[in-house]
């Protein structure tokens, strides 16, 4: 089955070159080979596993963490926020 | 004589406490030894030397005052790049966070820390804990203290080999498919990968969430078990760690039944392999246990099951990486798209990169139930598996690795190669099982060889007594002079 | 739009919950902090860390699911819906997908005298994002993520509305329903709850459904209704015209009053939802759910039938007095006590008593005002004690303090006076006073009669009987 690799990678926001999408391809079709060795299963369909469930967190708060350690690492940041290229509405 | 980096965490411990020795004295002999195997080994990304310093120094003022001292009072520790520590570098061996500080510690972090522990540094690893040879890693390559032309296993490389180097007597590492135990293997050291949800993961920069868990790496079991019974425990910041405290159980091997699953011992599995382990089980039976024939049979599909969880989960985990935040940012001039597709594909490496477009493509439209869905239903299979193995057996016992530890660059070219080398410990992370590695001879060439024992849930008592029980009867691991 | 088409409309809203803390985290969630000044590595997405569910959140939908009829699944995950966009810290939304928290509900509306019953598909939660500002004098944008995290639940209507009229008052018996249940804000101005639109045409009498187009960003109630006039129209034209209308999610924009394309079906994203692991599987026990069931109050609508049923006011008032929880708890108090005409309590507390709340920006809640007193208010006036004019300066006094009515009365000395004698002496004056007014009532111009009496009460200072002082004026002019 051909891998339409160009689309993934634009889903996941990669930029792969052109020269090397086929060597992509070639790999994700090897890895998707291995997995294709799966057998069919049936079972519940909606992936609800109710013998391990989690506990819920009181609804009390936290002091949030200070602005100056929030933007510590941003590549970019101004006037206390951090800054992106300019978004189109 | 002994030298002082060569003792162990519980020995150092003792030391401390009878005032044979300081802290400071310690840390100074750790960072010694890292400046003089590093140049040979290259575990290290960060050595926090300061740091280490003072924190011996507080240590030093506590016992002078005659405080209480934490249970790791003193004793240096090297910890895996991926597990975020306050005010210091956190890589993940990736360009995509190589300056990134954590203004938080994580949990593990904050327990060690109460319990007194001085960090030297933080290790390297494969590119956000993806491959199994710590080749993948954004910085440098780490060298096998057995033979610096060979990779030391991975992911947690940098953690095995600076415990085998004696730079430190333990360290964390993390394990998602084997990347605590393969590498212990690798380097003949003890690992332990601990029952999913046993250790806190806040704080662990996410490779696969349902599967990562952090696991200690020693030379002695004492001292896997001293680390682990620190870092254990529930963690309300984690809504999938367990109330869970850490209760040593009887050392006593009579009666003790250990299974040995038939698919562990097939084709792939090199022969000087196969057979340390089985001497290392017929070590246990001469000290009571008893072997049974145990059958695993969905274990062929393990592998891919195991991929396709684990490369959604990045996909996703790794989403958050767009060079707005933090990390690496790419191009900012032409646009929000551009800053994406630049700060990814030029801040993750090649590895990463096809987990990610894997990941991607087993979750997109069309192809999530014939993908993910049957590798989660597969999963459920597996754990079944095992929870019907562990009625006939207490615990099982099987290789780590196919081989020993290879050469440097020698799989780099072959992704499924590479792959294939996880196929005795992703089984132990696909159930949530717990699983220690630990060495159990070598093969002609002299390289460490592994035994994996495998425990039902929680049970990592059981694999530490085992272990120990082993330990003492073989006269303890060896450590290779360097 | 000519009569040829049905519009067919399904509405997809989005509350913010009132919880203290954010869904995953536990940083405050408040409306209008400084600039990121309430975030933390969690919802920032720094690397390594992990997702709490509150509690809370998950209780104040349920409620919202009972309030609308709905089966609660009280076992259920968290799913992530993964987009790119600087607003979404994570790169992904934790929502829920194939198993929401409610389902299969229903909501009974009122539009104009028609009882309508719009179906619910579903209830989930999920959080919010960030916010991204744009300022004229940056050729980038800002972002700010105080909103990031902050809970909603995203009510999904079945295709059910007819009408813009329908679909206006549908968003505004849930934002309603919203503020009874005391789980949001409800204020559409702050953004609290944003709607998105879906609107296709059928011609009348078919019944396959024609295809749809989504409006997102339509954030208030006008704006529903300009909104969906505006699409019915411009599809409208395009079917007139023989075209056909493309699966498509456009824009509102409010102010300019038009709907701009933002993509079209080829470029339809693929969220690739999966279970979050950072989350497990959850249950609410069968008797938390009931529990939460017990306490959902008596609806808007179903307050509104009974008021028009039970004490006959009109569906205009009934519609106005239930629209206020607090407003409506107060008026079923006064009449619970009983002794007066409940139409007089529904007067004041939607006229008078609604005036004084306004003009101050309280709620009755923040006043000294009891049922005990405003029926004790209203018994004088229907007993003559007082006059409507002297009521009001009563009414002033009782929701500044906590006094009997009565006290007021005597203190200020309001009591109404009815008898004649007392008010011979006002009359005398003010027709002295008045030769003109006397004139003009004389030849005929008799609606002076009521600047006469209007005139004879501020000189009583709203003490005299009015009715007594009509007759005594129009007794005195007539034997003049």
């Amino acid at each position: 089955m051909k891998i339409d690799v160009r689309h993934i990678a634009k889903l996941a926001k990669l930029r792969i070159p052109d020269e090397k999408l086929g060597q992509m391809e070639k790999e994700l079709s090897s890895i998707v080979a291995m997995v294709e060795k799966l057998p069919e299963l049936t079972g519940s369909t909606n992936l609800l596993d109710p013998n391990n469930t989690m506990e819920l967190r009181k609804d009390e708060i936290v002091p949030s963490m200070p602005r100056e350690d929030i933007l510590k690492n941003a590549p970019k940041a101004a006037a206390g926020c951090f800054i992106v290229p300019k978004t189109v509405e | 004589m002994k030298e002082l980096h060569q003792y162990s965490a519980t020995e150092l411990s003792a030391l401390l406490r009878e005032e044979k020795v300081s802290a400071t004295e310690i840390a100074k002999a750790s960072l010694a030894r890292i400046a003089a195997v590093e140049p040979t080994v290259d575990a290290y990304l960060t050595v926090t030397e300061e740091k280490a310093l003072a924190n011996a120094a507080a240590i030093d003022a506590k016992i002078a005052a005659g405080e209480e001292l934490g249970a790791l009072a003193g004793i240096p520790i090297a910890i895996k790049d991926n597990i975020c520590t306050k005010n210091v570098k956190t890589t993940c061996a990736s360009k995509m966070l190589g300056d990134f500080v954590p203004p938080y510690e994580a949990t593990v972090m904050e327990r060690l820390n109460k319990a007194g522990v001085v960090l030297t540094g933080k290790v390297n690893m494969d590119e956000f804990a993806m491959g199994g040879s710590c080749e993948n890693s954004f910085f440098k390559a780490t060298k096998n203290p057995w033979d610096p032309t060979r990779v030391p296993g991975g992911s947690s490389g940098g953690s095995a080999a600076a415990v085998a180097a004696c730079e430190v007597p333990f360290s964390l590492g993390s394990d998602t498919g084997g990347s605590v135990r393969c590498p212990a293997s690798f380097c003949g050291i003890v690992g332990l990968k601990p029952t999913y949800g046993a250790v806190s993961r806040y704080g662990v920069v996410a490779f696969a969430s349902s599967l990562d868990q952090i696991g200690p790496m020693a030379r002695t079991v004492d001292d896997v078990e001293l680390l682990f019974s620190t870092i254990c425990g529930r963690d309300p910041r984690d809504a999938t760690s367990h109330q869970y405290t850490y209760e040593k159980a009887a050392r006593d091997l009579k009666g003790l039944r250990v299974g040995l699953p038939k698919e562990y011992f097939g084709e792939g599995i090199t022969a000087e392999v196969k057979a340390a382990v089985l001497k290392g089980v017929k070590q246990l039976e001469a000290l009571g246990a008893s072997v049974v024939e145990i059958s695993l049979p969905s274990t062929d599909y393990a592998l891919s099951a195991y991929y396709i969880i684990s490369s959604a989960e990045a996909s996703s985990n790794l989403a958050r990486y767009d060079g707005v935040k933090y990390g690496y940012s790419g191009r900012r001039d032409a646009g929000l798209d551009e800053l994406y597709l630049t700060s990814r594909s030029e801040g993750f490496g090649p590895e990463v990169q096809r987990r990610i477009m894997l990941g991607t493509y087993v979750l997109s439209s069309g192809y999530y139930d014939a993908y993910y869905k049957r590798a989660k239903r597969l999963q459920q299979m597996i754990a079944a598996e095992f929870t019907e193995a562990f009625t006939k057996c207490d615990i099982i016992a099987t290789p780590v690795t196919p081989t020993t530890a290879f050469k440097l660059g020698e799989r780099c070219a072959d992704p499924v190669q590479m792959y294939a080398g996880d196929i005795c410990t992703v089984t132990v992370n696909i159930a949530g099982l717990p699983g220690l590695a630990m060495p159990c001879g070598y093969d002609a060439g002299g390289l460490p060889i592994g035994m994996q024992l495998i425990g039902p849930k929680f049970s990592e008592n059981r694999l530490i007594a085992v272990a120990k029980s082993y330990e003492t009867a073989v006269g303890g691991f060896a450590v290779k002079e360097m | 739009m000519s009569n040829k088409y049905e519009v067919v409309i399904g509405l997809e809203v989005h509350a913010e919950l009132n919880t203290k803390t954010k869904i995953f985290c536990s940083c405050e969630n408040r409306f209008g902090a400084g600039v990121n000044s309430l975030c933390c590595p969690v919802c920032m997405a720094m690397p390594g860390t992990l997702p709490t569910l509150n509690e809370q959140v998950v209780e104040k939908a349920i409620k919202m699911g009972h309030a609308l009829g709905c089966k609660i699944n009280g076992t259920t995950k968290q799913d992530r819906k993964h987009y790119f966009y600087p607003d979404l810290t994570k790169a992904y939304q934790i929502s829920q997908f194939d198993v929401p928290l409610c389902e299969d509900g229903h909501l009974d509306i009122l539009v104009g005298d028609e009882l309508r019953t719009i179906g619910i598909t579903r209830i989930h939660i999920e959080e919010d994002a960030g916010k991204l500002i744009h300022d004229d004098g940056r050729d980038d944008t800002l972002c700010d993520y105080n909103r990031c995290g902050v809970p909603l639940i995203e009510i999904v209507s079945e295709p059910d509305l007819r009408s813009a009229e329908e679909a206006k008052a549908y968003l505004e018996t849930i934002t309603t329903i919203l503020l009874y249940l005391g789980v949001s804000d409800a204020k559409m101005q702050e953004g609290s709850v944003r709607c998105d639109v879906n609107v296709s045409l059928r011609p009348v009498g078919a019944k396959e459904f024609g295809t749809r187009c989504e409006m997102k960003n339509v954030n208030s109630f006008g704006a529903v209704y300009r909104a969906i006039c505006y699409e019915a129209e411009r599809q409208e034209k395009v079917l007139d015209a023989g075209g056909v209308i493309n699966q498509e999610t456009r824009r509102w924009d409010d102010p300019k009053g038009e709907s701009i394309l933002m993509r079209s079906k080829e470029d339809a994203q693929d969220y690739r939802y999966f279970p979050d692991p950072d989350l497990l599987t959850f249950i609410v026990s069968d008797e938390r759910i009931a529990a939460l069931k017990a306490m959902v109050p008596e609806l808007p609508t179903a307050r509104t039938l009974r008021y028009v049923s039970d004490y006959q006011l009109s569906r205009d008032d009934a519609s106005l007095l239930s629209l206020n929880k607090a407003r409506a708890d107060f008026f079923d108090s006064c009449v619970e006590l009983g002794g007066c005409e409940p139409k007089l309590i529904s007067n004041w507390i939607i006229g008078d008593i609604a005036k004084l709340l306004n003009e101050r920006r309280i709620e009755i809640a923040d006043t000294a005002l009891t049922p005990e007193h405003l029926v004790g208010m209203v018994k004088l006036i229907s007993n003559g004690t007082i006059s409507n004019t002297a009521a009001k300066t009563v009414l002033e006094e009782i929701i500044e303090k906590d006094i009997e009515p009565e006290t007021v009365v005597k203190e200020k000395g309001l009591a109404q006076i009815n008898d004649s004698s007392a008010l011979e002496a006002v009359v005398d004056k003010v027709l002295a006073a008045n030769e003109k007014a006397i004139a003009d009532y004389k030849s005929g111009k008799t609606n002076v009669l009521g600047f006469l009496v209007g005139q004879c009460m501020r000189e009583s200072k709203g003490q005299g009987n009015p009715n007594t002082l009509r007759d005594m004026v129009t007794g005195a002019i007539e034997k003049l």
